[in-house]
């Protein structure tokens, strides 16, 4: 059994008062490509940041492929990082990053980066370079490591739609042979839904929400009917969020079995409905008006 | 022989992804567009042109196999090992005459594409459950 | 790694080596008046302990004549810390400053062995260019040093083996800054004030005594002798009792209203001169010794920083 990409227990990280990770404990699947949401602030830079040693944990451990972070630099050989932003030499031409990067990591493999670059001429410098471009190269530097571990913070940030769904293009081409776990952080969950089989969704520093989508969507459906007292209802296993609007009640819930009570309307939700109602109470999604032709769908 | 099929992902249909791959495959074969002897496009072909999770399409490919669909050369790629219902082909082009015949009574009715839609499933839904109960 | 810190220090390294040319030929160019006056003035017979009848005129009189250039050199004692400010300082705190290290450090290579290899290279390429110009100024001083002595301070801080030293010296201590306040111009600041507070500690209180200074004690009216370090010049009574400047005073004024020249009569009163000072012979040991306290210090810097590197993370 390889070690798990990576391991959490009982992490936190605190910045002078305040707790950015607190207790947070987490082992993320080999082979998953996993978005790490959760809006600004809940810990999801923080976190990468602990399994890149870039920073060092406050209380609990990280491992990242069964090292520690912090002491291994075999390990960060195997993992490929792009911090928000991505951060690189300005005046470094393409060519010269690429280079500090065959000679900074053992195991580089020169094709798996150059096949990303073909359009930018290796002369640019990267601060002349578009944000596609520059996205484009940080990948790149990720690819040709050859990584077991890709994590991505906030990648598809300051890119348009084009540029980011080539980058995402170019990702699952990247990852698909070699199996790599990939994490992408990011707070706009549209963007990684698409190709996300595992999700951690962070708020306030704590895992709220973790598992695999599949699994996870087929276990949550949005129920709508006339409001009335609950007590408990055949086939919901909890009340994840509960909305009273005049005489209409919502609510999204784990369900363990059939909704057979016909005075519910029952609906799968997607991915990015599941998120938001568990990251913001106040938030739950509205039941979607209904078709010309009611189709009525029990779980 | 590559570019037999094309995928295309309809991400707000509620149907995952891999099922979606297997259903264009299934289509493909029952319309004749994919024979015996193609190649299914690589994993790596699909994930650089749609942007999805290569376990999708690996997936995808494994329950073709299982139904014994398709079967996968090691180091060579998917390849289509037989076909559906090859007996219906026959009457496809009286169906299809049929169907586009009873489009046009549709339409003529005022009904919008997607009252359309929403009729042909109701009523094959209810007419397969009529078939089966 | 040496790949990398060159590409990333080569415009520094092509400033230094133009800034070393600069010296080289500005030190060529005036070298050679100095060279034509030594020997017009025949000099050369004025060498102390030498003292041939005249040489009290025209000693002073030739280095009158290059004063100035003299008092330009001396600001060449500021060469070492550029090396701190524009090449230590940067290192880290630019990395820390425009996020970088986020690219640099997650790379295969640990944090410590990346600064190492950094600051080796960078610390090679300093020792280099003080020897240089250390060597540079050495020749160009050699009229004035052989005239004056090079052990003090105004010779002894930019000649031989204490300006490489001081070099790394402030290089490490500008690396160190810059780990610790992560903004170039804070660590650049702190690492001028850090450098200038040790070279003064150092000069005024360890430098005086790395060997016991000598004694040595002249006719009150003697002037210094030239070519040593002189510590301390004090007048003392028969006694040995140092006087104060409110007895001196009193004595002149004696002698004024006596009618008498003050020199003659502190030297009827039995007064003489105490002086305490650093032969000139011990110019090679001194340079030495201070030379290693500053290489000790940068490797204590050294030390501390590669620990504290792996400790505050980004």
């Amino acid at each position: 059994m390889s070690p798990p990409p990576i391991a959490a227990q009982g992490l936190g990280k605190r910045f002078r008062r305040e707790w950015g990770l607190r207790g947070l404990t987490l082992e993320i699947p080999s082979g998953a490509i996993v978005g790490l949401a959760g809006p600004n602030g809940a810990g999801k830079s923080t976190l990468l940041a602990l399994a890149t040693g870039l920073l060092a944990p406050t209380e609990g451990t990280i491992s990242v492929l069964g090292r520690d972070p912090l002491r291994s630099a075999g390990v960060l050989a195997k993992v490929g990082y792009v911090a928000q932003g991505a951060p690189l030499y300005r005046s470094f031409s393409v060519a010269e990053t690429i280079e500090f990067a065959r000679r900074t990591n053992a195991g580089w493999e020169d094709e798996a980066a150059t096949d990303l670059l073909t359009r930018i001429d290796s002369k640019t410098k990267v601060g002349s370079l578009s944000e596609g471009d520059r996205a484009r190269l940080a990948l790149a530097l990720v690819l040709g490591k050859r990584p077991q571990l890709v994590l991505l913070d906030e990648p598809f940030a300051s890119l348009d739609p084009l540029a980011g769904r080539e980058l995402l293009q170019l990702l699952m081409d990247g990852v698909a042979e070699t199996a790599a776990t990939v994490v992408v952080a990011s707070h706009v969950v549209a963007d990684i839904e698409r190709v996300c089989d595992h999700i951690v969704l962070l708020t306030a520093g704590g895992v709220r929400l973790e598992g695999n989508v599949e699994q996870l969507l087929d276990s949550h459906r949005l129920l709508t009917g006339p409001r009335r007292p609950l007590g408990s209802i055949r086939g919901v296993r909890e009340i994840v969020r509960e909305r009273h609007s005049g005489r209409q009640l919502t609510m999204l819930a784990v369900i363990d079995g059939p909704i057979v009570d016909p005075s519910w309307t029952v609906e799968r939700v997607s991915l990015e409905e599941l998120l938001l109602a568990y990251m913001a109470p106040e938030r739950l999604p509205t039941a979607r008006p209904p078709e010309k032709v009611p189709l009525r769908w029990h779980g | 022989m590559r570019d037999v099929i094309e995928f295309h992902l309809d991400p707000r249909s509620g149907v995952a992804t891999y099922l979606q791959i297997v259903q264009q495959v299934k289509e493909a074969l029952r319309l004749g567009t994919l024979d015996v002897g193609d190649q299914l496009p690589t994993v790596r072909e699909v994930v650089a042109d749609l942007a999805i999770n290569p376990n999708t399409v690996a997936k995808a490919y494994r329950d073709l196999e299982r139904e014994g669909l398709v079967v996968a050369r090691q180091g060579r790629g998917t390849f289509v090992a037989s076909t559906l219902a090859p007996a219906s082909l026959r009457h496809h082009d009286e169906l299809r005459a049929a169907l586009e015949r009873w489009l046009g009574s549709a339409l003529a009715a005022g009904l919008d594409e997607e009252s359309i839609r929403a009729l042909i499933s109701a009523t094959l839904r209810e007419s397969l459950a009529r078939n089966v109960a | 790694m040496a790949w990398v810190t060159w590409r990333q220090h080569r415009s520094q390294t092509v400033a230094e080596a133009g800034l070393l040319l600069a010296l080289a030929a500005a030190a060529f160019g005036t070298r050679l008046p100095i060279q034509a006056a030594f020997h017009r003035d025949s000099l050369s017979a004025c060498l102390p302990p030498a003292a041939r009848s005249g040489c009290d005129i025209i000693v002073p009189h030739f280095e009158g004549e290059f004063a100035g250039w003299v008092t330009a050199a001396r600001v060449l004692a500021v060469l070492p810390v550029l090396a701190g400010l524009f090449v230590g300082a940067p290192l880290l705190a630019r990395e820390l400053e425009q996020g970088t290290h986020r690219f640099a450090w997650t790379q295969g290579i640990t944090r410590r062995r990346w600064l190492l290899s950094k600051t080796a290279f960078l610390a090679a390429a300093t020792l280099l260019a003080g020897a240089i110009a250390s060597a540079v100024v050495m020749w160009w001083r050699g009229p004035f040093d052989t005239l004056e002595g090079r052990i003090g301070p105004s010779s002894f801080d930019v000649e031989g083996l204490v300006v490489p030293a001081y070099a790394l010296y402030a290089l490490a201590l500008g690396v160190l800054a810059g780990l610790v306040f992560r903004r170039t111009v804070a660590a650049m600041t702190s690492t001028l004030v850090a450098f200038a507070a040790t070279r003064f500690l150092v000069l005024e209180f360890v430098r005086p005594h790395f060997l016991t200074p000598l004694h040595r004690v002249v006719a009150a009216t003697d002037t210094a002798q030239a070519g040593d370090w002189v510590l301390s010049n004090t007048l003392v009574d028969g006694g040995g009792r140092q006087i104060t400047a409110a007895r001196e005073d009193l004595a002149v004024l004696h002698a004024t209203q006596a009618g008498i020249d003050p020199h003659t009569y502190i030297l009827t009163l039995g007064w003489k001169r105490l002086i305490s000072y650093q032969p000139a012979g011990r110019f090679w040991t001194f340079q030495l010794f201070e030379a290693g306290l500053f290489v000790a210090l940068s490797a204590l810097i050294v030390v501390v920083m590669l620990w504290l590197v792996r400790r505050r993370p980004a």
